[in-house]
């Protein structure tokens, strides 16, 4: 679904992904862990073709990128809220509908599905400007969702929304992945790498450690995905 | 390219207006504001500008020349005769008396006409003019206005000739035939108003453009777009439609109200001047988009406003010609767009040219669109 090998991308002097060999399969729920800067944004960004890695190939559900294109099977919310204020919260899910190929009678059928996942059926014309945050935190979810992707790039979806809400969240990164879609988020909340399928744990651009929860905590003879990763850290410094 | 979705892009900019009224306002009012103020500003003449005479001129027998000058200056609505003093008036030195009302600014000028105007005109015999004095009025002028200080030397001017052909019925002995090719009839509003629509066009479009691009990189909007199947050819073009239609409706705004306000006719086709204006809102946003990916802020992006804004003022033949541009800044005026624009939306609408005559200025315009809707498109793709 997801595979990398040797990715690398070098902003300046400043090294922000190196050498990433992923191989993410269908169907889960894939979280890359990591502290702020250790380069998880920038290896989403690379996987949506949104920066041009350095060196390094990578595959989206079996096309180059970037220059195979994007065909609309593959989606991405990005850490910011990055919708039109000025907008509706209607007027985004069309624009983004529209954009992807979704057809107008599609869209019709899409637009309250995605609306009721996110529970913002009465508020769809709203302007998303004059939404609460963690409104448009699920306004932003929807967008993502409503053209029915195979693939899911979310990239710190939970940042700055509050535990119930990022509780309801976790519901729909569920719902999404039993119809069959993939989802792959950054956090670094490491509470969040516990519900995840699989986890990849990036420190300094690296992907240090990769698996199960359960099999992360084995490795590593922790409690906690915490531990864990400090464990991980530590070897790959020695 | 699929329509579908450049279309989307236009569709989501004008719906952006729909909710911003305030925005939306500005776009149809400030072009309005705008050809209200230059017009009222530039196209009134000027009036009544005081101005003392003094009258010294004793005559010959019962002709009296300078009252046959001072009745026709008293008639010209430019000029407004404070008082007109007289030798007998009891002023000591009526000369210095006028020239000290100029320089207590009390008035704009003084018109002083000697003892012997009359009998020097008299006795003057253009054909043996070493042997004979010319009669002389003298100025005193305030010229801290040139306009002001232009206007009261051509109304003294047009009087005295007034007072020779029409009172004394001295021939001329040359006269010009004037014959209008071109703008019979009009007046300087008629060569105004398509700068003025181009202009309005231009500065909104710009501004807008570089502002919304800002907006959309540093909120992370145009990412988000760019991860859907859009290409960036399809973003830049679905813009560019979207700011060529608001530059169409504001042209189509200014033009009803120089129509509606100040008269001003089109002689040629409206179309053709549509076409112009949108071909300009077009590449103008091309522009604008390019000088935003060069800012990190909106503040930056706010920098290059007056960079372009005044040289396209006062270098485009906007207000002035092109003819009145120092020589060495002339190659600037030939860079801006809106010289083809003024150029071409001025030809069509005085000259009534067509097609035929302005595909020059269309071209350029053509061109610049084309150059910079590519370039931000390859920008874009060099992120």
């Amino acid at each position: 679904m997801v595979r990398t090998e040797g990715l690398r991308k070098e902003y300046g002097k400043i090294l922000a992904v190196q050498d990433l060999c992923l191989n993410i399969p269908s169907g889960c729920i894939y979280g890359l862990i990591g502290p702020n800067g250790s380069g998880k944004t920038t290896a989403i960004k690379v996987l949506m073709g949104l920066v041009k890695a350095t060196s390094g190939t990578a595959e989206v559900l079996g096309r180059r990128v970037p220059v195979q294109g994007k065909d609309g099977r593959v989606s991405y919310m990005p850490q910011e809220l990055a919708l039109y204020t000025d907008l509706t919260v209607r007027e985004n899910l069309q624009l983004f509908a529209e954009l992807n190929g979704l057809e107008p009678a599609a869209f019709a059928e899409r637009e309250k599905e995605v609306l009721e996942v996110v529970g913002l059926s009465e508020r769809r014309d709203e302007l998303v400007g004059r939404l609460s945050g963690g409104m448009q935190h699920r306004a932003s979810l929807a967008c993502a969702m409503v053209n029915r992707p195979t693939l899911m790039f979310l990239d710190e979806p939970t940042v700055g929304v509050d535990p119930e809400l990022r509780a309801g969240f976790w519901e729909h990164f569920r719902a999404l992945k039993a119809e069959g879609m993939t989802v792959v988020l950054t956090t670094h909340y490491m509470d969040e790498a516990s519900r995840c399928d699989l986890v990849g744990m990036m420190h300094r651009g690296r992907l240090i450690a990769e698996g199960t929860p359960d099999q992360l905590l084995r490795d590593s003879g922790s409690e906690n995905l915490e531990d864990a990763f400090l464990v991980f850290i530590r070897r790959c410094q020695e | 390219m699929k329509a579908r979705r450049t279309l989307a892009i236009t569709k989501k900019v004008l719906r952006s207006l729909r909710h911003d009224r305030r925005t939306a306002a500005f776009l149809v009012l400030m072009p309005i504001f705008m050809i209200a103020i230059f017009g009222y500003t530039f196209g009134g003449e000027v009036e009544d500008v005081e101005v003392y005479v003094i009258d010294l001129d004793e005559g010959v027998g019962p002709v009296d020349l300078s009252d046959l000058v001072i009745s026709h200056l008293r008639e010209d609505d430019s000029l407004r005769v404070v008082d007109v003093v007289r030798t007998g008036d009891g002023i000591d030195d009526p000369v210095a008396y006028g020239r000290e009302k100029v320089a207590e600014g009390e008035a704009w000028g003084c018109i002083a006409f000697p003892a012997n105007f009359t009998m020097d005109m008299i006795s003057f015999s253009p054909g043996n003019s070493t042997q004979s004095e010319a009669a002389t009025v003298t100025l005193f002028l305030d010229g801290s206005n040139y306009n002001i200080a232009q206007t009261v030397t051509g109304a003294v001017r047009s009087s005295l000739s007034q007072m020779l052909v029409d009172d004394l019925g001295i021939a001329q002995p040359v006269s010009v035939a004037q014959d209008m090719v071109y703008g019979e009839g009009r007046d300087f509003l008629d060569t105004f108003a398509p700068g003025v629509i181009s202009l309005a066009v231009m500065m909104v479009t710009f501004m807008i453009s570089i502002i919304s691009f800002i907006h959309e990189r540093t909120t992370g909007t145009l990412a988000r777009l760019l991860s859907t199947p859009v290409t960036e050819a399809e973003v830049v073009t679905g813009y560019a439609l979207a700011f060529g239609l608001i530059g169409l409706v504001q042209s189509v705004v200014v033009l009803a109200t120089a129509l509606l306000l100040f008269g001003v006719q089109v002689e040629g086709s409206l179309p053709l001047v549509l076409l112009t204006v949108f071909l300009l809102g077009v590449g103008m946003q091309g522009l604008g988009f390019l000088l935003s990916a060069n800012a990190r802020t909106e503040f930056q992006a706010v920098q290059f406003i007056p960079i372009i804004l005044f040289p396209s003022i006062l270098l485009s033949g906007v207000f002035w010609p092109l003819e009145s541009v120092p020589e060495v800044l002339r190659p600037i005026s030939y860079l801006l767009p809106l010289t083809y624009a003024v150029d071409g939306v001025r030809s069509v609408m005085v000259r009534g040219w067509g097609l035929e005559e302005i595909w020059p200025d269309l071209t350029v315009l053509l061109l610049f669109a084309l150059a910079m809707l590519s370039l931000s498109v390859v920008l874009m793709r060099r992120r």
